[in-house]
């Protein structure tokens, strides 16, 4: 009898201790998952590059140029190799400063470089171009937001991680290209500029 | 025997486990729902000034400049305190905390708008680095009380209107609390003629500048309102030289403007692109800001209560950035009546009202348009544009849609 009673309390002890540990366990794994998180969000698109295949596969993407009978942006398929957002949202802008393959017209100036693309894991994408995409004569209202739509448009359509789209010029935050079209704020999407 | 083993390898396990989480907490004490406190500290050098904001837990924030003001957002949170030392800076004047509903401003003001930064930050603990510069041939210059309108001679390198800016008068935040100390029998119109000085605008065909058009509208306009000696009138420039975008609104918005008005030029890569159309502001913000914007609206005495003048200004200046949100609709039918000026009066094809988020128009705090008249880069229309019966008849539209808007709105 005494030494059941014995035993009860060990029990009892086992059980305190087995629940105390079960609640350290959890709060160990909890905090260092939230950890986790926070680390991964510092490379985005890291996964994707492990699962990259060997052989190439291409994918199809639409990018919109301007169209010289009616003013609006028109698509364009085109082919880029299948790759993390990064470098595919890359190469679609680098698609789009190349020109169209069609009847269309160019919007960006011509030797305009990409210098970085970067989505981060909440959907904004910042686009950073040299200054040259800042010279050009033909930057009115209309020429300006041709170029900077069909970029945000070009992205946001063919990407559904990419939900706004920052422009910066040469690394820097910049007002304007031409003394429009205001860049401080990441641009949503506008489809209307778009032929139906 | 055996339970026992277990015991003590439940123990060792708990301990091994339980001083792993001390230490992870005793680094993160916003656990027990502290009120997380930030600290700031200043530092100039030769080669720039650093602001280094720092604080236990991860923060969510923002950076956002405006006009002379660094503003760091902090979002999401229940409470935030500011902890600063004293410091001396040749280039940041003031840090202050302020609240808006959702999230906790840290206003870094400068002294002067031109100023360049750069940002780092680290998480675990959360550290922020501000690297701020002035903009070349900004020297730095002694703290100034707001009040002393700047005589400086000319900033090198950039020209700036300084006419406009004594013409404006007093600092923003001065002039947007006049209220209704200030008698208006007169209804003032702000002129923006586009672009100028080394911002050319636009070029057409035969080197046409948009610039130089716009002013030449500008004036004629100006003319021929101030003919009807019914309005005051305002121009933004009145020579070729640059002035800055938010240098504009400014304008506008000290002179108390009831109408403003951007006179442009457009330009396009299709040389047949042709017409005319008007513009008013799409607003490309988020809604974040506008809710910021309808609560400050809202509760502008209660934050005015609760923030201490100076802090208010502060605040106000950055809200500004979106003060015409509030105008839309007026803004939508100014650019209607113009529009249909435009139409009637010149023989450019009809390219209608569009809404677009241009930056002359954000921080503008009354009915405000962006006109485009034209395009610069078709030879055709560049031949009008250069001609003065083409200019003047511009300008008789443009009045006849502002006379439409404002017998609409006058009401006895
Ligand atoms: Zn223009």
């Amino acid at each position: 009898m005494k030494k059941n009673k014995s035993k009860n309390k060990k029990l009892r002890i086992l059980l305190v201790l087995l629940v105390i540990l079960a609640v350290l366990v959890m709060v160990f794994l909890f905090g260092s998952r939230k950890e986790k998180i926070k680390h991964e969000s510092h490379s985005a698109g890291a996964d994707q590059v492990a699962g990259k295949k060997a052989e190439i596969t291409m994918k199809q993407v639409t990018l919109f140029f301007l169209s010289d009978n009616d003013g609006l942006l028109h698509p364009e398929e085109r082919e880029i190799p299948e790759s993390d957002i990064n470098s595919e949202a890359r190469a679609v802008v680098e698609e789009l400063i190349r020109g169209p393959q069609t009847g269309l017209m160019a919007v960006i100036p011509g030797n305009t470089r990409l210098r970085q693309l970067f989505v981060t894991t909440d959907g904004l994408a910042y686009v950073d171009l040299s200054r040259q995409v800042t010279e050009a004569n033909f930057y009115g209202s209309s020429g300006e937001m041709a170029v900077v739509y069909s970029i945000v448009d070009s992205l946001a359509y063919n990407f559904k991680s990419i939900k706004k789209v920052s422009l910066l010029i040469e690394g820097n935050e910049r007002e304007t290209l031409g003394g429009h079209v205001d860049l401080s704020n990441p641009f949503l999407p506008d489809y209307s500029l778009i032929a139906r | 025997m055996k339970r026992f083993i277990k015991l003590y390898l439940a123990i060792i396990a708990a301990l091994i486990l339980f001083s792993g989480q001390v230490s992870h907490l005793t680094g993160a004490p916003a656990g027990a729902k502290a009120i997380p406190v930030i600290k700031v500290s200043v530092e100039d050098s030769s080669e720039a000034t650093r602001v280094r904001i720092s604080g236990g837990s991860n923060l969510d924030y923002n950076l956002k400049k405006s006009s002379e003001s660094l503003v760091v957002t902090f979002r999401a949170l229940s409470g935030l305190k500011l902890e600063k030392n004293a410091f001396t800076s040749q280039v940041i004047k003031s840090i202050d905390l302020a609240k808006s509903p959702e999230a906790y401003l840290l206003i870094i003001k400068t002294i002067s708008p031109d100023f360049s930064y750069t940002s780092s930050a680290r998480k675990n603990p959360f550290e922020l680095n501000l690297n701020l510069k002035l903009k070349s041939g900004t020297a730095a210059r002694e703290t100034k009380p707001a009040e002393t309108v700047p005589k400086n001679p000319p900033v090198k390198g950039k020209e700036v209107d300084r006419s406009v800016v004594n013409q404006a008068g007093e600092p923003a935040s001065r002039v947007l609390d006049a209220g209704p100390f200030r008698k208006k029998d007169m209804k003032t119109i702000v002129i923006d003629p586009g672009h100028g000085g080394i911002e050319i605008g636009a070029k057409g065909n035969y080197g046409t500048l948009e610039k130089d058009v716009t002013l030449a509208v500008a004036k004629k306009l100006k003319e021929r309102i101030e003919g009807e000696l019914k309005y005051r009138v305002v121009m933004t420039r009145d020579s070729d030289v640059v002035v800055a975008l938010d240098r504009r609104a400014a304008v506008a918005n000290n002179n108390k403007a009831d109408l403003f008005i951007s006179i442009h030029a457009n330009g396009s890569r299709r040389n047949n692109a042709r017409g005319s159309e008007t513009y008013f502001l799409s607003l490309n913000a988020t809604d974040e800001e506008s809710r910021r914007l309808a609560y400050f609206e809202n509760n502008s005495g209660e934050l005015e209560n609760r923030l201490g003048e100076q802090d208010f200004d502060d605040l106000k200046l950055i809200l500004w950035d979106m003060a015409q949100s509030a105008y839309l609709k007026q803004s939508s039918q100014l650019a209607e009546f113009v529009q249909g000026q435009l139409n009637q009066l010149l023989n450019t094809q009809n390219r209608g009202i569009k809404q677009a988020p241009f930056k002359v128009l954000t921080g503008v705090a009354c009915p405000a348009i962006l006109v485009e008249v034209a395009f610069i880069t078709n030879p055709d229309e560049e031949k009008k544009l250069r001609s003065e019966e083409f200019q003047s008849q511009v300008a008789e539209a443009l009045f006849g849609g502002l006379n439409e808007y404002f017998r609409l709105y006058e009401k006895p």
